[in-house]
């Protein structure tokens, strides 16, 4: 056990139908994007190494269907979760609207231990189309609202800002994990977190 | 034989004893030797998905992804092989064993060496592209890597209790979940129910020395490859070479499960195995008689 573990994040990605999830994380990942409209059955995911803070890490990125009829994915779907990206689409603010729900949702079903600091990423999609109904001051507002979600406004046909966003999720989910590490030691000073000891390998019980 | 694991006694499994029976299929002239069947689903399916169990595995090792999935209408089926001796000898076994059942074309799901020999098989029946796709997990693509192939024309004569030495030595216990735990006690109750002939057969196929061709196995429409990021039998570098040969893999990761995540991660390997399979429902090659593909 002397190397250092190999390091696989979870993240999920959730918001209304439409609004670009699979289209988001095509574009990240295999950098292809198609016009072309598909709703997404259930759900799905894809893989891709990355670099970050000089260590290779492996993010699992789960695209789920926006469609209320498949959101039941049950808990497997959740488990386990490093961090959530919510997408709305700029051009509609039902989608906007929807993001308490869907970040409510998240944290009940995958029911993280550190509710307060878990990595969320908020990404107003779509910034290419002109009928715009969401400002981005307003976005702003409601991830200040949320403990400082960071927020971008992307275009996942135009490629814009979607690989920062997704590294800033990766980023915070190293950081969070970094600090659950760190929380093992004996004689840690941090008490607010849960009083069991807790280390990545012990998270999935 | 006695049984003491926590999932021997389970609600679980006992609910899987008792409505999935265990039917032995005499596909060889031996009639001693049978193919020991667990079948999950609906019969109307011919284009099952069939779970080949690892060395230390029998065909009921695969309980809660027949239930599970069993019950969401897929058809699965596990499948324990009786004794071969050599990677050609199963694959006619079990190329006699699908033809019997009337399944023309099938998926795989392979652990370990039920990996390698699914693998195997697409291999063997590459003209005839039988295999439609495989799920493969916590598997390898060369028996070298285990480097007794030296050895491995004696373990025919090797006692049992030497045999599962060598299987146990690969069991951590140190340092894991209790999820982790209860599937290696599984797992061991079910290594001790295996006769010398049946371990020493398969550890010899796991041994001697054979390798998959990859480029034979291009015909396959979907390759999944699990593995957890934990402690397991196998190194970094026996992962990382097939994930090489199937390029167009699909990676299901895990962040930890042990040697057996199907047991000790059970819903998320179904999960993935839905996922999986759902890239065929609607159409002839569907392992469910799913018209709806919801997930849920």
């Amino acid at each position: 056990m002397a190397s250092r573990r190999k390091l696989l994040l979870k993240i999920i990605i959730l918001g209304d139908s439409g609004v670009g999830k699979t289209a988001l994380m095509n574009q990240y990942v295999n950098k292809k994007f198609s016009n072309q409209y598909k709703a997404t059955i259930g759900a799905d995911f894809l893989t891709k190494e990355v670099m970050v803070d000089n260590r290779i890490v492996t993010l699992q990125i789960w695209d789920t269907a926006g469609q209320e009829r498949f959101q039941s994915l049950g808990v497997a779907f959740y488990r386990g979760a490093d961090g959530c990206i919510l997408v709305f689409d700029t051009t509609s603010m039902n989608s906007f609207a929807s993001l308490d729900a869907w970040r409510d949702e998240f944290l009940i079903q995958s029911s993280p231990k550190n509710t307060e600091n878990f990595p969320f990423v908020v990404l107003g999609n779509k910034i290419d189309l002109e009928n715009r109904a969401v400002s981005t001051k307003r976005a702003q507002k409601w991830c200040q609202t949320k403990n400082n979600i960071p927020y971008f406004e992307t275009s996942a046909k135009e490629a814009v800002n979607v690989e920062q966003a997704f590294e800033t999720i990766a980023k915070s989910a190293i950081a969070l994990e970094k600090e659950e590490i760190y929380n093992d030691f004996p004689g840690d000073i941090i008490l607010d977190r849960d009083n069991k000891p807790n280390n990545g390998a012990a998270c999935n019980c | 034989m006695n049984c003491v694991s926590d999932y021997a006694h389970s609600n679980e499994y006992n609910s899987f004893r008792s409505s999935v029976p265990l039917k032995t299929i005499i596909v060889d002239p031996d009639s001693s030797k049978g193919w020991k069947i667990y079948d999950s689903g609906p019969r109307s399916i011919s284009t099952p998905l069939i779970f080949l169990p690892p060395v230390s595995g029998t065909a009921d090792v695969y309980f809660k992804q027949l239930l599970s999935l069993g019950a969401k209408g897929y058809r699965v089926i596990s499948a324990e092989h009786p004794v071969y001796w050599s990677v050609r000898e199963w694959c006619e076994g079990f190329r006699r064993l699908i033809d019997y059942m009337g399944f023309y074309k099938v998926h795989i799901f392979g652990a370990s060496l039920g990996g390698f020999l699914a693998q195997k098989f697409a291999e063997h029946v590459s003209s005839s592209r039988r295999v439609i796709s495989l799920f493969l997990c916590n598997t390898f693509i060369d028996t070298s890597v285990f480097s007794y192939s030296e050895s491995a024309s004696l373990f025919w004569m090797l006692p049992s209790v030497v045999l599962k030495k060598m299987v146990m030595r690969n069991f951590n216990t140190s340092d894991v979940d209790s999820h982790i735990v209860d599937s290696i006690d599984f797992m061991v109750e079910k290594l001790d129910s295996l006769s010398q002939q049946d371990l020493a057969s398969r550890l010899t196929i796991n041994c001697v020395h054979s390798r998959v061709n990859p480029e034979k196995l291009s015909y396959v429409r979907m390759v999944t490859i699990m593995d957890v990021f934990d402690e397991c039998a196998l190194s970094t570098p026996v992962r990382e070479k097939i994930y090489d040969c199937y390029k167009n893999a699909k990676l299901a990761h895990l962040k930890s499960g042990g040697n057996f995540p199907y047991l000790s991660r059970s819903d998320e390997v179904n999960l993935f195995l839905q996922i999986h399979l759902r890239t065929f429902e609607g159409t002839y090659l569907s392992a469910s008689d799913n018209k709806d593909c919801s997930l849920s």
